[in-house]
């Protein structure tokens, strides 16, 4: 028999036999569609593109190997196992045999996730690279309600509040909060935890729309995994930081809702009472210290203060740490309470805020800083800046103590930029980057010991930043005027040298490359852009056909990016056109 | 049952009974409505005879359990009273009014009083409350709920707390009174000890005394069940949910396929922030032009401006967004690829300088003008002193290259097609193509009058029957009368002239149309549309072979008897010597429209219609070395340079390409090929652009001859 001969219904060979469809996966296992969808949320298996799509285009394939992973998962037995049992409770209460379901029910078959996420995360590092999406869906869980009729569990929001707290109190208290930005989704923080980069979102604190053509079976599903990795990086994190995971928290703190702070003196507690492990201490400590004197912040502050982690940060940790350090802010009652709290404490300020279980309250003398977002504010402390929320993102941005002026109450705020766009790749820098841009390049420039208490020379420092400005742009200046001398300088002399050598080539019109342009302008009616293309034109002739296409695609992907950019500068000299007529 | 009877009290029993008679009343009202309404409508009809036969049958059942239940209470109460004498009950003494004993009250009915007292006097009934007043009696009175109507006496009773309790207690089953306990221990009143016989006589079995299998059997299958720790008796320890599931870090390898992390969600931009620069905020027509745009386009977001934190709504589509991120999760397919992010000029082919290729023609020279129609040949003399220029507006013309002096019209009346000098330079002659003819004129270029080129040029007056039998027919040789030369006159119109290297053949070609070459063929083998000439002998033959395909050109060899065809779709080689077809070359494009042979004589490259020119080393393979797509329009002719390492294509869009293209005598190494220069200049008449371009013999020169009438001259 020849060997290409193969009779039907036998063995394939080639992408048929390596790729499979989803309805034949289906077939395969056994199994039902939604099973099938939890087994491949679960395992992380996903679709993959074969060479040659067998059964067509509009098919999704799996490969094979992929099918047979999920063939031997465990996981797979435990969910016939539990339809079986679905099946005899069903049978039993349509039986009447209420013993039996009674009986039934104390045995519901269950299962773990845990195996899974080693096997998906062999190391611990690659569950933290993977963890955006868990974290994203955590938090926006936790701002969710409650909903029956879509299987949304209160208990399992709190499960989902909880472990977002959990992961926010750790990164606040580890200071490894990189950057924040108030979007129009939400705000997006990002963390940078052994070296990755951990990027998510928190929606806003407000009732949240739940649409109706959403399938929240799948997104319970996704949450289920979700749940369980979070728990596992938290456990591993706190044990990392020496804390005792779930954390024990104060419940009146928890009653007020404030769950962040509780978290956050659990952890202080903790490092107080090294040694002390059992856990009645601990909240015992935890309590303590409300009763600490409330007109003594800084007592605090004190605790945060841990000289064993000093050793181990890298200089970014700490340049984040001492930001906000000796710093005491004051939230009001209209503001983003547990955005803020987490924000500020993990640059280093002391806050407090207006409502109960708080530690220290509005009259308190020390605080340097009172973030309110009203039109006006009424009564005013003469010691204290009043300032709008995105002062302070806009300051953990930026690295530096920006000017409150623009941000002060009832004021119109300067734009918010994102600090995930690098305003260089993007070619249009936003004017108020470049503000902040001088102020950070002032701030480096004069290292100076601020003397005595910062916020009496809140004004004379900025002077000093405004004059540190000044010397670097008139410095900046006269550099690029040399170097453009130079560059006139350098180009006459190779104009001089290239014409010597053409009187010596050949008496006929010989032209070097660059002087050639211009004889030629002058002989025949040919532009320099016209020489440009043809230059262009002559590379692309010696590509290959690939090269060429790829090469045109990156030239297109240039010119999209260009003209977006084109398009915000005219909306902004149109802006600026209109403020000068309007003035 | 008479003790537990005597406690009882009347009141109970008369409430008890009343609540019996009104359960069965209504049982039977719901049941036979009907009947009832029938059966009254009768009554009045039949009178009261009926009503004694009816009663009994209709209540049959009930009336007999009243009755019974009614004897025995009145004996019981009668009892009670009796017995019970001296009991506290102030109730008990006072007794029933009525003494109408156990009738139906239905024969009361209609009357004024309801019964007789102990005198014997008549008991008036009272006046009963309407409904509504009785309602609002009940309403308002919180006890209501205790009284209870009674008929016979017709007065209300209120239950007392300890009659309720009795009720409710009876209506439940259980005993009446509370303290009755019905699980009393048993008290035997049998008098064993003076019984002298056993109560059976039956010996005791033996399972009394052996223990039980079955028993045992259970008790040994516990003892497993405990040893294998199937059964625990403690409850299980509670395990904490998480541990450290990273605890020894093994180099553990992920199993399966390779995973491909997902992408990353984009990082927001400036414009999704809160409060963006006002620059991201598109304007209202900019918004409103959204709407014009395919969906696909459409931006997803668009950027919006809050002036305070506090005014910044929920976002309605986190949970939307957040579900599609699921569904790119774990529906869409993955597959690794390279991003490249690269500076795109880094592409581009490392060239070797062009500086170091020189000299190449760059700018333009000279101009030839003096064609009045667009000129479509251009030809070098041997030498390299002149050029002829064939134009359709008739003439041709010859001019001084260095100088751009026209030398010498021809007026031939009829639009010239292609004009080829002689290589020899010995023989200043001409061929050119026009029309169906082939005129061989004399140049007149020599300095003294040279007898051979005369001599060369003059044709017997006998025309060509004597010629060979097939091409005789087609072709006529003549003497050309307005100027010295000979006419060559072929049946089709010739669309080329090509020169062997020896100056003595020529080719023709006729690109007849294919119903022609059809009929043609069939007649004999030899293809007629290429014929070569003979000057010397004046001869013409067809070429030995069949063509398939078109002739579009035709080349000699540079330096071997080796002829090249090229149809619309491929070259053919043929060499003449051996009459033998050596190979096809596969050019892969639309139309071929032109072809030229490097002076080696290995490489031929070949210019098409859709602008590619294909470069072919007839050493390597019969596919092109390399395709370079080098203009948007037509290819209307490739040259090579005859010393330098040159060659050019002109082109249809005004432009000619120089390259250098360098063969190396080594036969591992390729050709190279470097696009050096695209001369401009030309303009583009009625869509046609450059005709022709030709280099200059020894120069590196490029001639362009244009559309715009116009000769050029390139020169580096």
């Amino acid at each position: 028999m020849p060997k290409h001969y193969r009779p039907a219904g036998k063995k394939k060979e080639g992408n048929a036999a390596r790729y499979i469809t989803r309805s034949q996966a289906v077939k395969y296992l056994q199994v039902s569609l939604s099973v099938f969808r939890r087994l491949c949320i679960f395992k992380g298996v996903f679709p993959r593109d074969p060479k040659k799509k067998v059964k067509g285009n509009h098919h999704t394939y799996y490969h094979m190997k992929d099918i047979l992973f999920l063939k031997h998962e465990p996981l797979l037995d435990k969910f016939r196992e539990m339809r079986a049992y679905e099946k005899k409770v069903k049978k039993a209460v349509s039986k009447k045999n209420k013993d039996l379901a009674e009986r039934l029910l104390t045995r519901k078959p269950t299962y773990t996730l845990d195996m899974l996420i080693r096997e998906r995360y062999p190391k611990f590092i690659d569950a933290l690279r993977d963890l955006d999406d868990c974290l994203t869906m955590v938090h926006l869980f936790a701002a969710l309600p409650a909903i029956e009729r879509e299987n949304i569990q209160a208990e399992r929001i709190h499960n989902c509040r909880g472990l977002s707290l959990e992961w926010q109190a750790y990164i606040s208290r580890t200071h490894k909060l990189r950057k924040a930005f108030i979007s129009v989704k939400g705000i997006y923080y990002q963390a940078e935890v052994e070296g990755q980069k951990v990027t998510w979102l928190t929606p806003h604190a407000l009732q949240q729309v739940m649409p109706q053509d959403v399938d929240y079976k799948i997104m319970l599903t996704f949450l289920e995994f979700y749940e369980t990795l979070l728990g596992f990086v938290n456990l591993r994190l706190y044990h990392s930081i020496k804390l005792k995971y779930p954390p024990i928290l104060d419940p009146r703190l928890k009653a007020l809702a404030a769950d962040l702070y509780a978290l956050t003196r659990y952890a202080d507690a903790k490092d107080r009472a090294i040694g002390a492990n059992d856990e009645e201490s601990e909240l015992r400590l935890a309590q303590l210290q409300d009763q600490l004197p409330a007109n003594e912040p800084g007592a605090l502050m004190h605790l945060v203060e841990n000289v064993a982690d000093d050793n181990e940060d890298d200089e970014e940790t700490i340049a984040c740490k001492t930001l906000f350090q000796n710093k005491t802010f004051f939230l009001g009652r209209e503001v983003p309470r547990e955005s803020l709290l987490f924000v500020i404490t993990a640059f280093g300020g002391v806050v407090s805020w207006e409502g109960d279980g708080a530690p220290f309250d509005e009259s308190n003398q020390d605080i340097n800083y009172q973030i309110v977002d009203r039109p006006t504010q009424s009564h005013r402390f003469i010691s204290r800046d009043y300032v709008q929320p995105q002062w302070v993102f806009d300051c953990i941005n930026a690295r530096i103590i920006l000017p409150t002026e623009e941000y002060m109450v009832g004021k119109v705020l300067p734009p918010h930029l994102s600090p995930f766009v690098d305003n260089e790749a993007e070619g249009y820098v936003p004017e108020y980057g470049e503000t902040i841009k001088r102020l950070q390049a002032a701030a480096r420039k004069e290292i100076l010991p601020m003397p005595g208490g910062e916020h009496d020379d809140l004004e004379n420092s900025q002077n000093l930043l405004a004059e540190g400005i000044n010397d670097r742009t008139k410095a900046k200046a006269a550099a690029e005027k040399k170097q453009e001398m130079a560059l006139h300088e350098k180009q006459y002399h190779q104009e001089l040298k290239e014409e010597l050598e053409g009187m010596q080539y050949t008496p006929d019109p010989n032209i070097d490359d660059d002087v050639k342009s211009n004889v030629e302008e002058n002989t025949d009616d040919v532009s320099p852009e016209q020489l440009v293309k043809d230059d262009e034109n002559m590379a692309m002739l010696s590509m290959s056909r690939k090269q060429r296409g790829l090469y045109e695609a990156i030239k297109i992907s240039q010119q999209r990016k260009r003209a977006n950019v084109e398009t915000l500068e005219r909306r902004k000299k149109n802006i600026q056109k209109n403020k000068k007529t309007s003035d | 049952m008479k003790s537990l009877l005597v406690t009882l009290n009347t009141r109970v029993l008369k409430v008890l009974l009343f609540l019996t008679m009104i359960m069965r009343y209504d049982s039977i009202f719901s049941e036979g409505n009907d009947d009832r309404n029938s059966d009254s409508e009768l009554d009045s009809g039949s009178g009261s005879e009926d009503e004694d036969g009816e009663h009994p049958s209709n209540e049959a059942g009930l009336s007999d359990g009243v009755d019974n239940f009614d004897q025995g209470d009145q004996s019981a109460s009668e009892d009670s009273r009796e017995v019970v004498d001296e009991s506290d009950s102030s109730e008990d003494e006072v007794g029933p009014r009525n003494t109408i004993g156990d009738v139906p009250l239905k024969w009361y009915e209609d009357e004024e009083h309801i019964g007789y007292d102990v005198a014997g006097k008549k008991i008036k009934k009272k006046e009963r409350l309407d409904k509504l007043d009785s309602f609002l009696a009940r309403t308002d009175d919180a006890n209501s709920w205790r009284k209870i109507m009674d008929d016979i006496e017709d007065e209300e009773v209120e239950l007392t707390k300890e009659e309720t309790k009795l009720i409710r207690r009876m209506l439940k089953g259980k005993a009446p009174h509370a303290d009755f306990d019905p699980h009393a221990p048993y008290v035997d009143w049998f008098a064993w000890d003076g019984a002298k016989h056993p109560l059976s006589n039956a010996p005791e079995p033996k399972r009394r005394f052996i223990p039980s299998k079955w028993e045992s059997k259970k008790v040994v299958k516990y003892i497993r069940a405990i040893r294998k720790g199937l059964i625990k008796f403690d409850k299980p320890k509670e395990e904490p949910r998480f541990y450290n599931l990273w605890g020894d870090e093994t180099e553990e390898s992920r199993h399966g396929l390779s995973y491909i992390p997902a992408p990353k969600a984009k990082l927001p931009g400036h414009d999704e922030s809160y409060n963006p620069s006002l620059e991201y905020i598109p304007t209202q027509e900019e918004i409103s032009a959204y709407q014009l745009m395919f969906e696909e386009d459409r931006p997803k977001f668009i950027p919006k401006r809050f002036t305070s934190l506090r005014s910044v709504p929920a976002y309605e589509k986190s949970v939307r967004e957040t579900f599609d991120r699921c569904l790119d999760l774990y529906l869409c397919p993955r597959a690794r690829k390279k991003r490249i992010n690269i500076d795109p000029e880094s592409l581009k082919p490392k060239l070797p300088s062009r500086k170091d290729l020189k000299p190449y023609p760059t700018t333009c020279y000279l101009e030839y003008k003096g064609h009045k129609g667009p000129v479509v040949s251009i030809c070098t003399d041997p030498v390299g002193q002149h050029i002829a220029s064939g134009s359709h507006d008739g003439t041709v013309r010859i001019w001084e290259v260095e100088t751009g002096r026209c030398i010498k019209v021809w007026e031939l009346g009829e639009p010239v097609q292609h004009v080829a000098w002689n290589p020899l330079p010995e023989f200043p002659i001409l061929a050119v193509s026009m029309g169906q003819d082939v005129l061989v004129l004399n140049t007149g270029l020599e300095k003294e009058e040279n007898k051979m080129i005369a001599d060369l040029l003059r044709v017997e007056t006998t025309p060509a029957p004597d010629d060979s039998e097939s091409a005789g027919s087609s072709v006529s040789w003549s003497q050309y009368d307005k100027y010295e030369g000979i006419r060559i006159k072929h049946f089709k119109t010739v669309s080329s002239v090509e020169w062997h290297r020896k100056g003595d053949y020529f080719s023709t070609v006729m690109p007849a149309d294919i119903l022609l070459i059809l009929q043609l063929c069939s007649r004999s083998r030899a293809c007629l549309t290429i014929l070569i000439h003979l000057l010397s002998k004046k001869l013409t033959q067809r070429l030995p072979f069949k063509l398939h395909g078109l002739p579009v050109c035709s080349t000699f060899h540079p330096t071997r008897s080796i002829f090249f065809v090229s149809t619309k779709k491929n070259v053919r080689v043929y060499d003449l010597v051996k009459k033998k077809f050596i190979k096809k070359l596969d050019a892969g494009v639309r139309e071929i429209s032109s072809v030229s042979i490097h002076p080696g004589g290995d490489n031929v490259i070949v210019g098409s219609k859709d602008g590619k020119l294909c470069w072919f080393d007839m050493d390597l393979s019969s596919k092109p070395y390399k395709i370079l797509k080098s203009h948007p329009k037509d290819i209307t002719n490739v040259a090579f340079h005859r010393n330098y390492p040159l060659f050019a294509s002109s082109s249809d869009d005004c432009t000619a390409y120089v390259f250098h293209g360098m063969v190396y005598s080594d036969l591992n190494q390729n050709p190279l090929i470097v696009p050096l220069e695209i001369l401009h200049g030309h303009t583009s008449v009625n869509g046609r652009g450059v005709l022709d371009c030709k280099f200059h013999p020894r120069q590196p020169w490029l001639f362009t001859a244009g559309a715009d009438a116009v000769i050029k001259l390139f020169c580096h």
